[in-house]
């Protein structure tokens, strides 16, 4: 699935001085992809197949700039990511408290919960917020069906009275409805591919990423001996973590929970899925004997890097929407400076 | 562009080579036996669930690394292999902060200077990267320590993609650990690596992906996830090994963590209890 994982087979011109004559020595002696060429010793190399050792030097040296990872200093990691990190609020002051400002752009965080808990709900919630007060446009993936075009009407309609101004923000959240892992791979390429050309040609681009939920399509393909349940949840992982980051995106998904061996409540999709997420948060009904029908949960931060785990708020569901805080960055949280870089 | 200055090394470049690294003598009393913490040439693996604070304890070391000497660090570079993409910059930046005097923005940004960061996508990108950084290392002396956090990140993308075949499947880790290897030996350089804890020991034969993130503290021991699963020639460079695990809560509601290390060489383990602060990690 993705570009990087792919072998790379040596071929004429995939680097200057990588001619046809020498793919053809080196394939001779059983040099077939960029890794052989790499891992072997180029002096031996050179001898076995006659070919000039500065040449075959060169050749290793640019496939590796290539094909390697780019490294920056940690100096010009904090500076870009002072200038580029936006946190965006998510409707509801409580949730902001717990994330500690909001979802932070170019970053994976979950929402667990039984069914029933709000998921969905804050989900909506987010991405109407996100179009109508950040005024950023949102992709939001809906494998579940969970969706409704009129609910999410309804809640901007909350927010906003101008008709022509409700429409653009509806017009700002992108629905995909996918079905299985692999509608779910397409939609993620799909969208990182135009996502690129869009921040190139500087136009308004998607802000986060909403994946309602990531337990719906992959649940179904774990369990039993099999690898390619779990192969394709961990290509699932990589490419919505390299996508916060390739394209400074704020990540959300949704997952389902189960109970441990002690009845403990737990995230859903095993051990391997529990380290992909940055920020995890567990959504739970308050049990009221009187009412009915509550809307309202307690969220329990419980893998954070930002606050100490366990902490709790309380979220009213039907509450969405009384946060005046609007799109800001890191430096002026960190700084205290108040106008919002772009 | 690897080693073929080897035969002929001028005394100046063997110099370079090694006495020019610092050592990591004194990293961290706290967490490693005494008489066999990690220098030059060992490969230490962090083992633990997520949860457990091994990316929160390489912030520590790596802080204690990058810290100039005034301020109880080592003055040495370190390259940071970020696999699973949860690298935290900013929570560097606040564990810096509080062992750094206020207000001293410049030496923050010197602190910063002595770490490269590097995030990788696939076990095939990793292991060109790797080989990559080693062709830079003899100009960098003062690189010593490299950190991957996770070596586990592409177990099972692997060994799907490896077919029925297990030496395919292990392919490329066994690449990366002949490599590391190679550079733990030949540029004297320490390699500070996590390993997931996904496996549980008891039914080994069963792929047993039945654990989760227990949100409350778990009473069943931890120990159920310590099954080794990586490739050999990974197990065979690893010459330290921390276990990380989560304890009980103290009194005041506070996560007390476990780490338990043990090297192959001495027969010695040593256990610490540490906590989380603002400030990093703490031991009790």
């Amino acid at each position: 699935m993705n570009k990087a994982s792919a072998m790379v087979f040596l071929r004429e011109g995939l680097c200057p001085g990588l001619t046809d004559e020498v793919v053809q020595a080196l394939r001779a002696k059983n040099i077939r992809t960029v890794v052989d060429l790499v891992s072997s010793d180029i002096e031996d190399l050179a001898q076995k197949c006659s070919v000039s050792y500065k040449t075959l030097l060169a050749v290793r040296r640019v496939l590796l700039a290539q094909n390697s990872a780019f490294p920056v200093t940690g100096a010009d990691l904090y500076e870009e990511l002072l200038s580029s990190t936006a946190i965006l609020s998510t409707g509801n002051a409580s949730l902001d408290k717990l994330l500690d400002s909001g979802l932070y752009t170019g970053e994976l965080s979950e929402l667990v919960g039984a069914p029933g808990t709000g998921k969905t709900q804050i989900c909506l919630g987010v991405a109407v917020n996100i179009s109508c007060e950040v005024k950023q446009s949102v992709l939001y993936i809906d494998s579940t069906g969970g969706l409704s075009a009129n609910r999410l009407l309804q809640m901007i309609k909350a927010k906003i009275s101008n008709a022509e101004e409700q429409m653009e923000a509806l017009g700002r959240i992108q629905v995909c409805p996918v079905f299985d892992v692999f509608s779910l791979f397409e939609c993620l390429h799909h969208f990182r591919s135009t996502g690129l050309q869009q921040s190139l040609a500087g136009g308004s681009s998607v802000k986060a990423v909403i994946v309602d939920s990531v337990s719906a399509v992959l649940a179904n393909m774990l369990g039993g001996k099999q690898t390619e349940g779990m192969s394709l949840m961990m290509q699932v992982a990589g490419e919505l973590r390299t996508l916060a980051k390739d394209l400074n995106v704020a990540v959300l998904v949704t997952n389902h929970v189960t109970r441990d061996g002690n009845g403990m409540i737990k995230a859903g999709l095993g051990q391997s899925w529990s380290h992909i997420p940055r920020t995890r948060v567990l959504l739970q009904r308050i049990e009221q004997p009187r009412s009915t029908c509550s809307s309202l949960r307690t969220a329990t931060l419980i893998k954070s890097s930002r606050w100490p785990c366990y902490s709790m708020e309380e979220i009213d569901l039907r509450y969405w929407g009384q946060c005046e805080e609007k799109l800001h960055g890191l430096q002026g949280k960190r700084k205290q400076v108040s106008n919002s870089p772009s | 562009m690897t080693h073929p200055s080897r035969s002929s090394e001028s005394g100046a470049q063997l110099l370079a080579r090694l006495e020019g690294k610092r050592r990591l003598k004194g990293l961290d009393f706290h967490l490693f036996p005494d008489d066999c913490s990690p220098a030059q040439g060992d490969v230490v693996e962090f083992h633990g669930m997520e949860g457990t604070g091994k990316t929160e304890t390489l912030y520590h070391l790596v802080t204690s690394c990058i810290l100039p000497g005034e301020f109880g660090g080592l003055e040495v570079e370190v390259m940071y292999v970020d696999t699973d993409y949860h690298f935290d910059i900013l929570r560097l930046v606040s564990i810096l902060e509080h062992r750094l005097p206020q207000g001293s923005e410049e030496m923050l940004r010197a602190c910063l200077c002595r770490i490269s960061v590097v995030h990788c996508s696939s076990s095939l990108q990793l292991l060109l990267t790797l080989h990559h950084v080693e062709g830079t290392l003899p100009g960098r002396p003062s690189l010593s320590l490299l950190v991957i956090d996770s070596i586990s990140a592409f177990y099972w993308v692997d060994k799907y993609n490896g077919g029925d075949s297990m030496a395919r499947q292990e392919a490329n880790l066994r690449r990366i650990a002949e490599l590391l290897e190679k550079i733990v030996k030949e540029h004297h350089i320490a390699v500070f690596a996590t390993t997931h804890a996904i496996m549980r020991s008891n039914s080994a034969e069963e792929v047993a992906e039945v654990g989760g993130t227990s949100w409350k503290r778990r009473t069943v021991a931890p120990s159920d996830f310590t099954k080794v699963y990586l490739c050999r020639p990974w197990q065979r460079i690893v010459t330290h090994r921390v276990l990380f695990s989560k304890a009980n809560m103290t009194k005041d509601r506070k996560q007390v963590f476990t780490a338990v290390s043990s090297s192959g060489r001495t027969n010695s383990t040593k256990r610490s209890s540490f906590c989380m602060t603002n400030a990093g990690i703490q031991f009790l």
